[in-house]
């Protein structure tokens, strides 16, 4: 009886767990993928294209900045590029390539690279 | 000596073959290509797909490029995009306080493990070139996406007015280079775009990418249509110019 419990409960944290788990890979996986080229491997603004912008990108973990600006500016610099910002038109508008559940999920990823301490405080970024 | 003359006479009795076996351009393909190309499709579907994937997809051959450009390219094979095509293996995403600690230290990389290799093209003589080209040109999937296009060629642009929607407009040189290292790294050069792609396909991909590759790194630039066909027009400028004459 007491086994049977255990596996239900197991089971049960495994199930609670998976899904978060996965989504978390998504992000990851996408601002390796497609934020990597500019803003650079572990997000600090040095990617492959750097040598030739006249424009530097974002450092991503530049705490200072990234605390000025609402998960709602990021969230549209995502998705409609640099200009919906008033930054500039060098950030492309991921909004079609990216779902709205992915951009939702980048901006929380973006957040883990800048601002970690503040998550854990439980900051509200807007 | 007399190993020598059998290697010679091994070579006179299998050459035979493998001219016949040239002649036809898809079993070229088939057999050389295939390795790395996809000649069937579809197109990655996934990131994980995405960077498994070594060399440009060939499915849609027909539709994008120039013949000529690929009868004269497969003979020469140079490099067009900077970075590679998939660019983990130029850059080496291994922390630094991991890298050469140790002679035999694992060396990874953050997506895939192991850091990758770059890559080299084969190289195919005229007679092979003709006939792969050939092949090439049959293969014409995605044929609804080019279908729609036409290149107004009255749309005409200056090299400067081109520069300035590449760089100051749309900002497609932050990835592409528009002359020899004068540009970003991660897409194809664009000072040969005009000779090698068809101005459909140009017209086509740039309007939507996601359209041909659904992973493309290449970002949808909301192009307006009338600098759609100015971008296009200046692309087939630009591969006029002959940068090798004039570098400084």
């Amino acid at each position: 009886m007491q086994r049977a419990i255990r596996l239900v409960m197991t089971t049960a944290v495994v199930a609670w767990l998976l899904p978060s788990a996965v989504m978390a890979e998504e992000a990851y996986l996408n601002y390796k993928s497609y934020c990597m080229q500019c803003h650079g491997m572990h997000g600090k603004g040095d990617g492959v294209n750097v040598p030739a912008m006249n424009v530097r990108p974002r450092d991503h973990s530049d705490n200072k900045y990234m605390m000025t600006r609402t998960n709602t500016e990021i969230y549209k610099a995502i998705k409609f590029g640099g200009p919906a910002v008033n930054k500039s038109v060098k950030m492309p508008a991921w909004g079609d390539v990216f779902t709205e559940e992915e951009l939702t999920q980048m901006v929380g990823h973006i957040r883990t690279l800048c601002c970690e301490k503040e998550l854990i405080r439980g900051v509200n970024f807007k | 000596m007399k190993r020598v003359l059998f290697s010679i006479l091994l070579a006179v009795a299998i050459s035979p073959a493998l001219v016949s076996a040239g002649e036809d351009g898809t079993e070229i393909l088939n057999q050389r290509c295939a390795e790395c190309h996809d000649l069937t499709g579809p197109a990655p579907q996934t990131i994980r797909d995405l960077w498994k994937r070594d060399a440009p997809d060939l499915f849609y051959a027909g539709n994008k490029f120039r013949r000529e450009w690929l009868v004269s390219w497969l003979q020469k094979p140079e490099r067009l995009r900077p970075a590679g095509v998939n660019y983990l293996r130029t850059i080496n995403s291994t922390p630094k306080k991991h890298q050469d600690t140790k002679k035999d230290a694992k060396q990874f990389d953050v997506l895939w493990g192991a850091v990758l290799k770059p890559l080299r093209h084969d190289i195919l003589t005229g007679a092979e070139a003709e006939v792969v080209a050939d092949a090439l040109m049959q293969l014409k999937a995605n044929e609804e996406q080019v279908a729609g296009m036409m290149l107004d060629t009255s749309k005409t642009v200056t090299l400067e007015q081109g520069e300035v929607l590449i760089d100051k407009v749309y900002g497609c040189q932050s990835c592409h280079q528009i002359e020899p290292g004068f540009g970003g790294y991660t897409g194809p050069e664009l000072y040969t775009a005009g000779s090698r792609l068809q101005p459909e396909f140009m017209l086509s991909y740039i309007k939507r990418p996601r359209n041909w590759d659904p992973k493309i790194w290449m970002p949808n630039g909301n192009v307006k249509p009338e600098d759609l066909q100015k971008i296009v027009n200046y692309l087939i400028l630009l591969a006029k110019e002959d940068y090798h004459a004039t570098s400084d």
